[in-house]
This record gives structure tokens, sequence and C-alpha cells, in this order.
């Protein structure tokens, strides 16, 4: 086997509309603060990992080139690494192998995304094909409506329960986002707010939808030996797991979601974890939209099929339940795509360390990060942990 | 660090083609597990090498490309330029988890927009791209500079498109296929002056797929593997206006995959090389930065022959980017063309020379902002 | 240095492609010409797909048998459509769905339509998951998705 990899450090900025920054400033708010808690300086970086958004969402094309001084990158080796939404897992799972291998022994990782610039939605429809099904595609949320409501009818969830289940996901992420001070969103709500919210794409309402946010995440991965000789509390790389299905929406079934349960199911495998809700401590599970977070839940075994509403309204995933899901407020309330599956690795590794100062949940030592992309194609789940 | 080989590469024809990207990419990527005698689920992981929106007219272009590179249901990941998705896959096998990658890289240039428009693209919104800076006219300016500091004239650099459309005269699977002498490139139309028309690479349809493995696969699957003895890349400034054109991070690209190859003379070492050169007397300049000959020597390199096919050290012998271009795959086409040199699988544009250690390069951004450089030997 | 405002700079990007359908697909669309939904199957899975494709994502395996499946068929999923943004190219609202056509086995996307749209709760009266919708073909057919105008429930 190759060397284990752990996590030394973590940046991120403050996420939100930021047009106090261009671009490549955004980026380098969050390698600056990376660096800094990992406690290191650009020259010990060995290389350096980017993904973002397509370019269309960027209004830029190959951003290695625009942030080449931002990242921290001039005179060192690069990759540039994309998945769409998953991109953030994808280019962490990146830093892992680069240090694994043995070609570098600290490699930083950075994702990002100036929402407030582009076009998220007409950029999510060009991922659809040209020829069949751009052409009646409404954006992610039409395909993740389309996915939630397949899912309650295959498991006969009553409407109105799926209803208060979402509604509850809505309130419980915005009330950790609270504790979190890079979040974009930083409101309460009511189970009222969200029930009477102004529909998107039935019966998806806005505050079951998470925001368009500009953000950048840089995470600092190292090889074993080094991160014991400069880190005093890493966080472990467990397992890992990548999983993608067939590219047309409607070829594979959505409600058991393929993907997602075999990327978790091999991450799972390699961490040695065989009772997730009882072994994990905390999630940071992708959840743009509330309905979809539930189908997550039970990809990921943390319930059975169809049942994810019964738990998420008996309080299991909250924040002092059996297995709280997003202490950061998740992508509920902070999406910039390119970095938000960074962000999760990011949440997880700042749990297991300790470092999640409101946000911490107690003596977490087991978390579990997530993101999803492509038109419901992709996932991608990392495992730290505490221990090596 | 576990030992990594190429054991097998499969490419589409070089013709332009009119099938959908989709079954494009399928029919190369059958090919080569066909040859490996490999099924689908027997690869360990899949990492595909395509560049987004402004190259297929998809954004997140790996959605797409999912099903042709029979990626369902594995591990698997994109890498942007095709160089980067060869050595994420070598670092996959390097970490002990799989011991057999298979790294497509993909497009179309025939359904896209030209070069020039899509590298504008590289350009930031306020400062470069408003100014109509581009690939070609950032190349321009180089050798501009290129000729007036060390002399190079414009018939040795052009020297270079003669010599590498030559070559490909002998490669089936290269895209332009014409018999250009000195004449015809010095008068090909002058769109970025000093660069001509016939000194800038097309642009063009390609699929490539290289299936690499670990030590002990690979001497399962193959009795010519191409082992990974060395890799180096570097990135430069963004700004061209920030650097020295002449003088970019080729070098410290070269000097990390040298010294991990232990290469101390390569002009010596290196029997044959595949170098990334979309503008002509790029690879003048890139040669003398790999070391191949001294700084400002270019002109008088390519004179004196040893970079032909039967020279002692044939550079680009498939005819390089000038003959065929798939933008984001032109990296892994260079890798893969220096396995076959070392496989001996090159057919008629294999070397003259025994082949025992080949270098392959590859490049994008402004004037090379970013290099990358691989050792391969037998 | 003080800065009342953030500048702002606005840009749009128009680029153009030619995109080829390639053998399967062309012929997928002859076929609407003539009011027929063609599917390809795997030899291996057994699997009918529509699109029609020229290898089986799962086996890898070529696809060239042809067969025609019906344009009827059930709703597996849908969403109602209401959101605009730019370079949407089916005006809103409207209703996207995944179809099981008969004989298939995988979602074809399309729109449905000839139902009332002016409130949310006469399209949930009319549009349901698990109902049969079946193709209204345009009149004068290009070989292109549109030829198809939308799938209707079946009465
Ligand atoms: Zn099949």
């Amino acid at each position: 086997m190759g060397k284990s990899v752990a996590i030394i450090g973590t940046g991120q900025t403050r996420h939100g509309r930021r047009q106090d920054v261009c671009y490549p400033d955004l980026v380098k708010e969050a390698v600056e603060a990376a660096l800094e808690d990992a406690g290191i300086t650009l020259k010990d970086v060995d290389g350096v990992v980017l993904g973002t958004m397509p370019s269309m969402m960027e209004g830029v094309s190959s951003t290695h080139f625009y942030f080449a001084e931002a990242m921290g990158s001039v005179g060192k080796p690069v990759l540039k690494v994309e998945t769409c939404g998953s991109t953030g897992q994808s280019i962490g799972h990146c830093g892992f192998f680069w240090a694994s291998s043995g070609m570098a022994d600290i490699v930083l990782v950075v994702g990002s995304e100036k929402m407030s610039e582009g076009d998220g939605q007409a950029t999510m429809n060009t991922v659809f094909d040209p020829f069949f099904q751009r052409t009646f595609a409404a954006g992610a949320p039409g395909v993740f409506t389309m996915q939630s409501m397949e899912w309650m009818y295959r498991f006969k969830i009553p409407e109105d329960k799926g209803r208060e289940a979402a509604a509850m996901i809505s309130v419980s992420n915005h009330d950790n986002a609270m504790d979190n001070p890079h979040a974009h969103i930083r409101t309460r709500v009511t189970m009222d707010d969200v029930k009477n919210a102004r529909i998107i794409t039935y019966p998806v309402r806005l505050l079951d939808v998470c925001p368009a946010s500009d953000g950048a995440c840089a995470v600092i991965f190292a090889s074993g030996d080094k991160a014991k000789k400069i880190c005093k509390k890493p966080a472990w790389v467990k397992g890992i797991g990548f999983r993608g299905e067939e590219f047309f929406y409607g070829e594979s079934d959505k409600a058991i979601w393929m993907s997602a349960t075999e990327a978790a199911k091999e991450a799972y495998s390699q961490a040695g974890i065989k009772d997730p809700l009882k072994e994990l401590d905390v999630a940071e599970v992708y959840n743009p939209f509330t309905y979809q977070e539930m189908i997550f839940y039970e990809c990921f075994g943390f319930c059975p099929r169809g049942k994810a509403p019964d738990y998420v309204l008996k309080g299991t995933f909250k924040k002092g339940g059996r297995l709280p899901c997003g202490p950061s407020g998740g992508t509920l309330c902070t999406n910039p795509i390119g970095a938000t599956g960074l962000i999760r690795m990011a949440e997880a590794a700042l749990q297991v360390t300790g470092k999640a100062g409101a946000r911490q949940v107690e003596g977490a030592k087991l978390a579990l990060s997530h993101a999803m992309g492509g038109v419901d194609q992709f996932n991608g789940v990392t495992i730290l942990g505490s221990e090596q | 660090m576990r030992k990594v080989a190429i054991t097998h590469v499969a490419q589409s024809s070089g013709a332009e083609s009119r099938e959908s990207l989709m079954d494009f990419t399928y029919k190369v990527n059958k090919e080569i597990l066909d040859k490996a005698g490999l099924k689908r689920e027997e690869v360990g992981c899949i990492i595909a090498g395509s560049a987004d929106i402004f190259h297929s007219g998809l954004s997140c272009a790996n959605a797409y490309d999912w099903d042709g590179i029979g990626a369902f249901m594995k591990e698997g990941s994109r890498a942007e330029e095709s160089v980067f998705s060869f050595i994420y896959g070598c670092m996959r096998i390097m970490s002990g988890r799989y011991d057999t990658v298979l790294v497509t890289a993909i497009v179309k240039g025939s359904e896209n927009p030209d070069n020039d428009p899509i590298t504008c693209f590289y350009g930031d919104p306020f400062y470069l791209r408003p100014l109509g800076i581009n690939e070609s006219s950032v190349a321009a300016m180089q050798m501009r500079q290129y000729m007036n500091r060390y002399g190079v004239t414009e018939e040795q650099c052009a020297k270079v498109a003669v010599k590498n459309l030559g070559n490909a005269l002998f490669n089936p699977y290269a895209h332009v296929k014409k018999r250009v002498g000195l004449e015809d490139v010095m008068r090909s139309r002058r769109l970025y002056d000093p660069l001509k028309e016939m000194e800038c690479a097309p642009k063009s349809d390609g699929v490539v797929a290289v299936l690499i493995a670990s030590e002990e696969k690979a001497k399962e699957l193959t009795a010519t593997p191409a082992w990974l003895k060395g890799y180096g890349c570097s990135m430069d400034y963004f700004n061209p206006g920030d650097r020295d054109l002449l003088n970019g991070q080729l070098k410290a690209a070269a000097a990390r995959a040298y010294k991990m190859a232990g290469i101390r003379n390569p002009e010596k070492n290196i029997d044959v090389a595949e170098i990334c050169e979309p503008y002509a007397f790029q690879e003048l300049i890139w040669c003398e930065q790999l070391g191949f000959c001294n700084e400002g020597q270019g002109g008088e390199l390519i004179d004196s022959g040893i970079t032909e096919m039967d020279g002692s050290l044939p550079v680009n012998p498939s005819g390089g980017v000038l003959a065929t271009n798939p933008y984001p795959a032109r990296g892994l086409y260079r890798v893969a063309e220096a396995a076959l040199q070392i496989k001996g699988q090159a057919g008629e544009h294999q070397v003259g020379k025994k082949v025992k250690t080949a270098l392959a390069h590859s490049t994008h951004g402004f004037g090379g902002q970013c290099h990358s450089v691989v050792i391969l030997s037998a | 240095m003080s800065i009342e405002k953030y500048k702002i700079v606005e840009g749009q990007v128009k680029v153009t492609y030619e995109l080829a359908l390639g053998r399967t697909w062309s012929h997928f669309y002859d076929c609407f010409k003539e009011g027929k939904i063609m599917g390809t199957r795997c030899r291996k899975c057994s699997r009918v797909l529509v699109p029609p494709r020229s290898f089986c994502p799962r086996c890898f395996e070529d696809m060239d048998e042809w067969v025609e499946v019906s344009d009827e068929g059930i709703i597996e999923t849908w969403v109602y459509v209401n959101m605009p943004f730019f370079a949407q190219e089916t005006k809103i609202p409207f209703i996207s769905a995944q179809i099981r056509l008969d004989g298939c086995d995988s979602g074809f996307t399309h729109i449905v339509g000839g139902v009332d749209m002016s409130d949310l709760d006469k399209v949930r009266a009319a549009v349901k998951l698990g109902g049969r919708v079946k193709a209204v073909w345009s009149r004068e057919k290009k070989g292109s998705i549109r030829d198809i105008e939308y799938f209707e429930p079946v009465k």
C-alpha cells in the first residue's frame, strides 16, 4: 500500500456575495488561511491541485492559469481536476493520491467559485446533452425535484410527511449556520417560513434550496510521516469513494441512487465502518436541496430506504441527535459550487480535530464528508478520523 | 514508490469524424481493452482528460465522457490537461490502491470554435481579454523576441513545420497529411506576423487511450512495457508581461523529471522526444530548454538534422502537434507516441535508432504558461 | 485609498458549435420523421435504451439491434418548471418529465402538455406519477426532439 495521508490545515473565505474582491483574490484568501492553519509557508508546498466549475460558470477558461499566483503555484507542479458539483471531493481525492503516491509530501488543494458573477442554472443546463435532454432541462432544481418526487412515490412517503421533514432539515441547517462565521446565509427560519416560501419547482420552495455563493476553500494534505512531524492533530484520511453512473438522466434509478450508495460503501470498507449510524460521529452531507438530503441519508446507510423522513422527524440528524448532519449549516446555507465539496471535507477535518468552534460536535472522532455532481451522476465520499 | 508502466495504446484515426463524441470515444476505449484482453469491469479505475464547454459545447465534460470511457460505476476522475490525467493515473497506481488505470483523452476539434477564440478565454476579463490576446498572438510575440535575441531566422523556424509535416506522412493517425517545402511554409499567410499559417497547429479530432499498470500487472499484460521514469511540471506567472517569454518554466519542469529519472545529459540519454509545438518555432525553444542544445542554438539544431527521423535525437517523429492538434488531448498523444517508440510499435514512423529512453512534453497557456515533462524507458 | 463603489464589468460570450449526432442518433431522428421512436437493445443485458446508444454503458458492448418502442408510456417523475433562466430553450411554465415508454428500460425526457397550466392544483390533478401519457406528434416533422410536441395524459 501507499503512504497514509492526513489533512494538516484548512482555510475558508467568508462566503457570500463578495464583490469586494476579484476572483483571484478570493482564492488567495482561502489559501492564506489554510497555510496559516497548517503553520507552513508556500515554500513547503510540493504541488497544487485546483478545481472549479466549468468555464461557462467562471467566465474564464482553464482557471489554473488565472489563479497561478493566487493559489501559490508559480514554479510548482499543478493538477486541475474537475467533476462538476462533486469537484470539491474529487480534488480532495487527488490531493490524497498525490501525497499517498510518494510524488509529493505536501499538497495544497484549492476549490473556488464566484457564483455571483456567472449564471449557475444556465451553466447546469449545458451539462445536459445538446441533442435530447437540454431542450427540456430546468437546471438543478428541475432535476432534483424530479428525483425527489420519484423517491417519495417509490417508498410511498405521504406528501405532508415529506414536506414536514424537508422543512425541518431547512430549519436545522439554518440554525447551524448561525454558529458558522464562514456561512453565507445566517438567518433563522421557522417551519412556517419554509412551508410558505415561494415555489421554485413544485414541491420545492425557496428555503428548500441553497443560495448561490462566492467562496473558496483550501485544504492541505500531507503524507503520514510528514503530518506527524509538523502537525499536532492531523485529520487522517480513512476512506475515499467516488462513483459515477450513466450520463443520460433516466437510465438509472435515482430513487435508489447507485452512485451515492456505492461511493459510501467503498469509503466505509476502507475505513472499516460497518454501522455508519453508530460509528460515525458527524456527517457533512452535500445538501443543496432539503428533499435530496434525505435520499443521501438512505444511500449512506444512516437509515433504511424510505425511512429518512421518520428519522429526520425524530431529530436523529439534528445538533445533539444521534448523528448530527451539517453542523456547518451545510450546502443549504453556503454553495460556492467548485469549493462546496471541499468545504464539506474541511468541515469534517475541523470536527475530528476539535477545531470547529461553536459548531463543534462534542468529541467527534469519525466524520463523513460528501459531494454530488453532474445531473445526479456523480458522488464522492471521504471519511476522516482523528486516529491514524 | 511503486513502478508504473504503459502497457497499451490506442488512438482514433487522424481524420475528422462525423460520429458523435460519445461513439468516437467508445471505439478507442473498446479497442484498447480488447488489445489488453481486459474487460471494463477488470480495470482498476478510469481517468478522463478533457476540457469543458469551449472544447465540446458541454459543461462538466466528464459527465458526457463517462459512458464512452467505460467508467459506469467505476472509481474515476477527470483532469483538464491530458498529461495531468496521465500522471494522476500513475499516482493512483503508485498509491498501491490500483493495479490498472485507463487514461483517455478526448476532443472533437471539428465541432468546436477555432483555437484562437477558445484560448482567448484564458485571458482575464478585465485586462488581457479586452485586448484580444490569445495563444497565437502571444506566440508571435515570443517568436519575434526569440529571433531578435538569438539571431534565429524565420527560415529555421519554418523548417520545423517542414520536418514535422513530413514525418506525419508516415503516421496513419496524423490529421494533416501534406508534403510541404520550406517555400510553402514561408509563403503561407501571415496570420500573426512573424507567425505564418503553416507554422500554427490545426484543430483536430482525437481520442487517445493509454492503459497503465503496476509492475506485476504490466509484466502480465505485455512483453514491452514502457516504464514511467520521471515526471516534472511547473507553472508560470499568469500575465505574459510578468515573465521572460524566452525563459519560462520548462527548465524547472525538465529538471524535476530528469532528477527523478536520473538523467544527467539529456542530449545523450534521450533517444527520441515528442514535444508539444503548437507553433513551429516553439519546438526550437523547448529543445533548448530541455537541454538538447545550448541556449539560442535551436536554429543550428534544426539545421544540423539531429532532430530528423533518422537523426541522433529525433523530435516529433509522429508529426507532432503541427500535424495533429486535438487540443486538450495533445499531451497524452505525446506520451502515447513516446510509449509506442519504446515498444517498437510506431510502425512506419518508428525511428531508425534503438529507443531505450523517450521524452514526452506537453504545454498549454499563453507562451507556455505551464509545462509537463514525462520520461519513459524500456 | 478609499473605494466608494466596486466596479463590475458586464460581459456576454457567444461561441458556435457544429455538434455531430453520428450514425445512431441520426437514425433515431430520421425515424422520428416517420413518427417512430426507436431504441437499441443490448445483447448482453437485454436492456432497451432510448435515446438509443451505439454501445451499452454497463456492458461496454456494441448495441446494434434496433427496436421500435411505443410512443406511449408512464410518467416516472415530473417537475413543474416556473423558473426562468438565461438561454432556456422551452418557455415557462412547462412540465418536464421522465417517461418510461412501453418496451423501453430507461426514462425518456420530454414535456407533458395538453393540460391546463393556469394553476398548480389543476396541473397536479392531471399529471400523476405512474400516469399514462402518449406522444402528440407535430404535423411537420424535421427530425428533431421537437417533432414530438409533448406527451399528453391518456384519458
Ligand atoms: Zn448491456
